[in-house]
């Protein structure tokens, strides 16, 4: 069972919301005492996954939320577009291929960071991603 | 100015009908204004001078109005600005004109308090000469709609000031962004480049830009390039440092990269970014000391009893 401890939600429209949303997680990383490997971890994935709606969906929202096992704390951030949905799934978390000639090791390179990676997608209705970073034992 | 402002605000037709509802101006409101048109004409002196004698007796704001001149132009534009409220209309040539009043205000740095302490002011005198002349049921109604047309008023001029803030804490990081690539030559041919804060896509290429005309400049061989004040470094930031360095090298020139700390360089590793095209040093000295080495040169402790 996994407990909400607490919930933000914020929105994805321009370039500077990058920075909101990834000083956010890195703010609750802290709060919930995320070691700074963890920390450092969930806030590059929350870079690249808000990064990803914003240009790969024209925008979008994240939720971010302060979450408890009843042992431990964690931080999750699930992020929610209506773009055009990730027309290759495999080949986009494979790493290394971009549709828009960036690195494209963002999708792979978050799955990697995070403790649990989910993603949802279909074309032409959107893609939602959801990660979870959690405290060590 | 303000045509801009009328813009950046939205402020159109449908903007003006919510707000005139939500300040409750109604037809009625302005036909009483305009009614009201010689009454404030016969006061407009009386009450301008009460408003500037309360801002000229109050140490901070006297300092806006330090000189005569400048004391008689403002008082002008106040009697116009009074006896506009009086002009029975509502639209949106008198919003472009209200907006006039708030960047006007923003742009000599007077406050939004000043202005709304100095507005009560004017309400004071405004009722105390209303209930003066007119029986006290109609002096009430009037008062009223005065009330009205001045919440809108100020309404306005809030707007405004925000919207001119946002504009030059815009010009600011402009600004920031330009002072923060900072290129210093810490030894000859041997350049440092400390990065701090968010890189955004206009920095990143500010960032390039600025580094490679110093690399040709200064005939530089190597080039330091110091994240530890930049706190999130993912695939963006990776890249434009990675292109960077291709660029560097270009020029004849090589990178390395300090400042990273262990977090980051986990991180880096765990995103599959390859950084094997720079030289990495954890801490600013170790690049120092590599640049110096790779450069040909030695730093000699002089106790251990090198060379004099
Ligand atoms: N939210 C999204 N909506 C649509 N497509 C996406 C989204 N996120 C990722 N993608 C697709 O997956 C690819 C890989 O993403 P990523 O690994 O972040 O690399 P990059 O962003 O550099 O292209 C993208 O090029 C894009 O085609
Ligand atoms: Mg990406």
């Amino acid at each position: 069972m996994i407990d909400v401890v607490a919930q933000y939600r914020l929105e994805i429209q321009i370039e500077d919301d990058i920075v909101i949303v990834r000083r956010k997680a890195r703010q609750l990383a802290q709060a919930r005492k995320l070691d700074p490997f963890a920390t450092a971890a969930i806030t590059t994935a929350v870079s690249e996954l808000t990064r990803n709606v914003l240009v790969h969906a024209g925008g979008g929202s994240v939720v971010l939320e302060e979450i408890s096992d009843g042992e431990r704390y964690g931080v999750r951030a699930t992020f929610e577009d209506h773009g055009p949905g990730i027309a290759n799934l495999e080949l986009a978390l494979a790493g290394g291929h971009s549709t828009s000639k960036t690195m494209g090791l963002g999708l792979s390179g978050s799955k990697r960071l995070a403790d649990r990676f989910e993603v949802k997608t279909e074309k032409g209705v959107g893609t939602t991603v959801r990660i979870e970073k959690w405290q060590g034992l | 100015m303000h045509a801009r402002y009328l813009r950046t605000l939205k402020f159109d037709e449908l903007e003006l009908a919510s707000r005139r509802t939500f300040f409750r101006v109604t037809d009625e409101d302005l036909a009483r204004l305009a009614s009201l048109r010689s009454f404030a004409e016969k006061h407009t002196e009386a009450i301008v001078e009460a408003f500037y004698e309360l801002l000229l007796g109050h140490p901070e704001t006297a300092k806006f109005f330090s000189d005569e001149l400048a004391v008689k132009h403002v008082k002008k534009l106040q009697r116009d600005y009074f006896l506009q409220l009086f002009d029975g209309r509502c639209d949106l040539a008198y919003v472009e004109n209200r907006l006039r009043v708030g960047a006007a205000h923003e742009r000599i740095g007077l406050a939004p308090k000043w202005y709304l302490g100095a507005y009560r002011r004017y309400l004071e005198v405004v009722r105390e000469q209303l209930f003066k002349t007119f029986p006290s049921d109609e002096a009430r109604a009037s008062m009223e709609s005065i009330t009205r047309i001045v919440f809108f008023d100020m309404s306005i001029a809030i707007d405004t000031y925000i919207a001119a803030n946002l504009e030059t804490i815009g010009r600011h990081q402009l600004a920031i962004r330009e002072l923060s690539t900072p290129v210093i030559r810490v030894h000859e041919r041997i350049l440092l480049m400390p990065l701090i804060g968010t890189i955004d896509s206009l920095r990143a290429n500010q960032i390039m830009d600025a580094l490679l005309l110093r690399v040709v400049e200064e005939q530089a061989r190597f080039v330091i390039v110091d994240i530890a004040g930049v706190p999130v470094v993912d695939t963006k930031v990776a890249d434009s440092l990675l292109k960077t360095t291709a660029a560097v090298r270009m020029l004849g020139a090589q990178v390395i990269l300090t400042g990273i700390s262990a977090p980051i360089a986990r991180t880096l590793v765990q995103l599959g970014v390859d950084v094997s095209s720079m030289h990495t040093c954890a801490r600013l000295q170790e690049g120092i000391e590599l640049a110096l080495q790779l450069a040909g040169k030695v730093i000699v402790d002089r106790e251990k009893g090198g060379a004099p």
